[in-house]
């Protein structure tokens, strides 16, 4: 039965890792750039809905949707600016560097705004939980869990479905044939990045709600993602979603049966084997051999 | 360079440094023993991420784990020998320690390239200092002393001073030496083209390993010294993500895979935040993240890069000469 219970958790644990790292994996995916800003993006996000909720009483969930929208102009315009020039004038692996230069930044400013402590929102169903037989589980966190697939599947059907969709996957399959076949590349660069930063802030909100918060576990984040890429594959929604799902259980089982202070240990464990045997993730990289 | 011009023009540094701390305030002093120090990891840094091209992020964990195995040496077994002396035991015993701990995570790891090294070292970084935080018997969460062995009549500063500048002009020697060597030759393959270099016969494995383990003991050995001058440590005062990231901005700020880059870039940037900016220290990070992006987009090759640039404008016809 704790077996059942640590399984349960992990699940909704893992719906939440894959929320908040599908952003970073569709800036992988089509632009090839690490974001090592992203948990400064989630990490915005939490605080962005913790202070909606404490000055409007916005609900966090609904917070998601504005939050959404400013990141997504934060992310465009960033895109279009730093990276962009960063990798003209440098290289792609400058990138790396400049968004780290940037996520120092962020933390900074972060913590000057709001202070080095852990913060948390709490709704008021923060405390309440719903039974499953012997199996129990926070409202929160299956609120949580139901937000993030909600998301992932509009993701989903956006870039199967949508003509921005199937832009997107040409962008990220072949850059010169896609602007050769008349589309905006750089254009639909910046709204990858919006989108993903989007996402990213909108899982913070929902962050916020389950985990404790501060702006020095942006890192983690930032870790996270890079691990739910590594696991799942690189691009797409259900890539994410597999990988995320994989981290979330092997978080809750190393919690469980071995410590919880070993967590990151074997998280990071898991993503070295994983680098060396399936480099390119479960499910490989959803646009293609290309890169 | 010519090789007497370049001895004497180090004989006079070494006189300079010596001289030095006469003049300087215990401040400056300090400053510029934080200088020796942040150069020496510089150099460390570059001799992997400058030479081969594998940039790590994580390099904090050699600092923190050579500050701690330092710690607990002495925890176990008491101070070998007397006076300053009794730093070295310590000392070396975190440098190799380092260095083993290198090689034994060398092999899977450098099996990554260029952006999956760079992470899994973040990622090695963040997880070594949770564990020493985590599991009780390394005391990281509470912390850690060592006691510096000061001199009696000498202040604590100009030990330092004197020490990490012993360090720093052995890190530098070391670097000269891979620089010119069979193995900074091949390292520089790597860095241009490893597949390449593999099939001309260049053993790259055996060389990036050599590289990686040179680098970490490099490190730990200024990561404990490092415990010895701050006297009382936790995790967080020796795993920083600060420290990691430092070492690739003074290398990225001087030129990096040079000799002489980290330490112009390492002056630079104390120059910068310790001396013109101390009074704004809650702002530090952002005033590091501000000027890497601003050195990435500006001068991408670092100032020596943009140094050789200018030259080469002006004399095309003289051949580039390296650093």
């Amino acid at each position: 039965m704790l077996f059942l219970q640590t399984t349960l958790n992990g699940l909704v644990l893992g719906g939440i890792y894959s929320l908040a790292a599908v952003g970073f994996s569709l800036v992988f995916g089509v632009l090839g750039i690490v974001n090592l800003t992203h948990g400064i993006f989630v990490i915005a996000g939490a605080y962005a809905a913790m202070v909606l909720y404490a000055r409007l009483g916005l609900d966090p969930l609904l917070a998601m949707l504005p939050i959404g929208a400013v990141l997504f102009a934060v992310g465009y315009a960033y895109q279009r600016t730093v990276i962009q020039w960063a990798i003209s004038r440098a290289s792609l692996v400058a990138s790396l560097v400049v968004t780290f230069g940037v996520a120092m930044i962020g933390r900074n400013l972060l913590q000057l705004v709001f202070g080095p402590d852990t913060h948390t929102i709490t709704p008021s169903y923060s405390f309440s939980s719903v039974t499953f037989g012997p199996l129990q589980i926070d409202v929160v966190r299956l609120v949580a869990l139901g937000a993030s697939l909600v998301l992932l599947i509009a993701l989903a059907l956006v870039l199967s479905r949508t003509h921005f969709g199937r832009a997107i996957r040409a962008t990220a399959q072949q850059p010169l044939a896609a602007q050769l076949s008349g589309l905006n590349v750089r254009n639909l660069h910046g709204l990858t990045f919006g989108l993903g930063a989007a996402l990213a802030g909108a899982s913070g909100a929902i962050i916020g709600i389950i985990q404790p918060f501060s702006s020095a576990s942006e890192v983690a984040w930032t870790l996270n993602a890079f691990i739910v890429v590594v696991l799942g594959g690189i691009g797409s929604p259900a890539g994410a979603l597999v990988g995320g799902l994989l981290l979330g259980l092997i978080n809750a089982y190393t919690a469980q049966y071995i410590g919880p202070s070993l967590t990151q240990a074997a998280m990071f464990l898991v993503l070295v084997i994983m680098l060396m045997v399936r480099p390119n993730g479960l499910l490989g990289n959803a646009f293609g051999e290309s890169r | 360079m010519n090789r007497s011009l370049a001895l004497l023009l180090g004989l006079a540094a070494v006189v300079v440094i010596a001289v030095l701390p006469i003049w300087m305030g215990p401040f400056y002093t300090r400053v510029a023993q934080l200088f020796f120090f942040s150069a020496g990891l510089a150099i460390a840094w570059n001799i992997l991420g400058g030479f081969s091209g594998y940039w790590s992020f994580g390099h904090t964990a050699f600092i923190g784990m050579g500050a701690f195995a330092a710690a607990h040496l002495v925890g176990q077994i008491g101070p070998v020998g007397s006076g300053p002396w009794s730093m070295i035991v310590p000392v070396v015993f975190a440098g190799l320690l380092c260095g083993l701990f290198a090689l034994v995570i060398a092999y899977p790891i450098l099996r990554l390239r260029g952006i999956y090294f760079a992470i899994a070292m973040l990622g090695v970084g963040q997880v070594v200092g949770e564990l020493v935080n985590n599991i009780r018997w390394f005391q990281g969460g509470v912390g850690v002393f060592l006691a510096a062995p000061v001199p009696a009549g000498m202040p604590p500063e100009d030990f330092f001073y004197y020490v990490f500048a012993a360090l720093l002009i052995v890190c530098f020697v070391v670097s000269v030496l891979v620089r010119n060597s069979r193995f900074g030759y091949a390292l520089l393959a790597v860095r241009e083209d490893e597949d390449t270099a593999m099939m001309l016969g260049v053993a790259t494995e055996r060389y990036k390993i050599l590289a990686f383990v040179l680098s970490a003991t490099l490190v730990g050995t200024l990561g404990a010294v490092y415990g010895y001058s701050v006297g009382y440590f936790t995790t967080y005062t020796v795993f920083r993500l600060d420290f990691s990231l430092n070492m690739i901005v003074f290398c990225l700020i001087g030129g990096i895979g040079t000799l002489f880059g980290p330490i112009i870039g390492t002056a630079i940037m104390l120059f910068l935040t310790q001396v013109l900016l101390s009074r704004f220290l809650d702002i530090h990070l952002l005033i590091t993240g501000a000027l890497v992006v601003a050195i990435i987009l500006l001068v991408p090759g670092g100032i020596l890069g943009a140094v050789k640039q200018k030259f080469a404008r002006r004399a095309p016809a003289a051949k580039s000469v390296e650093a």
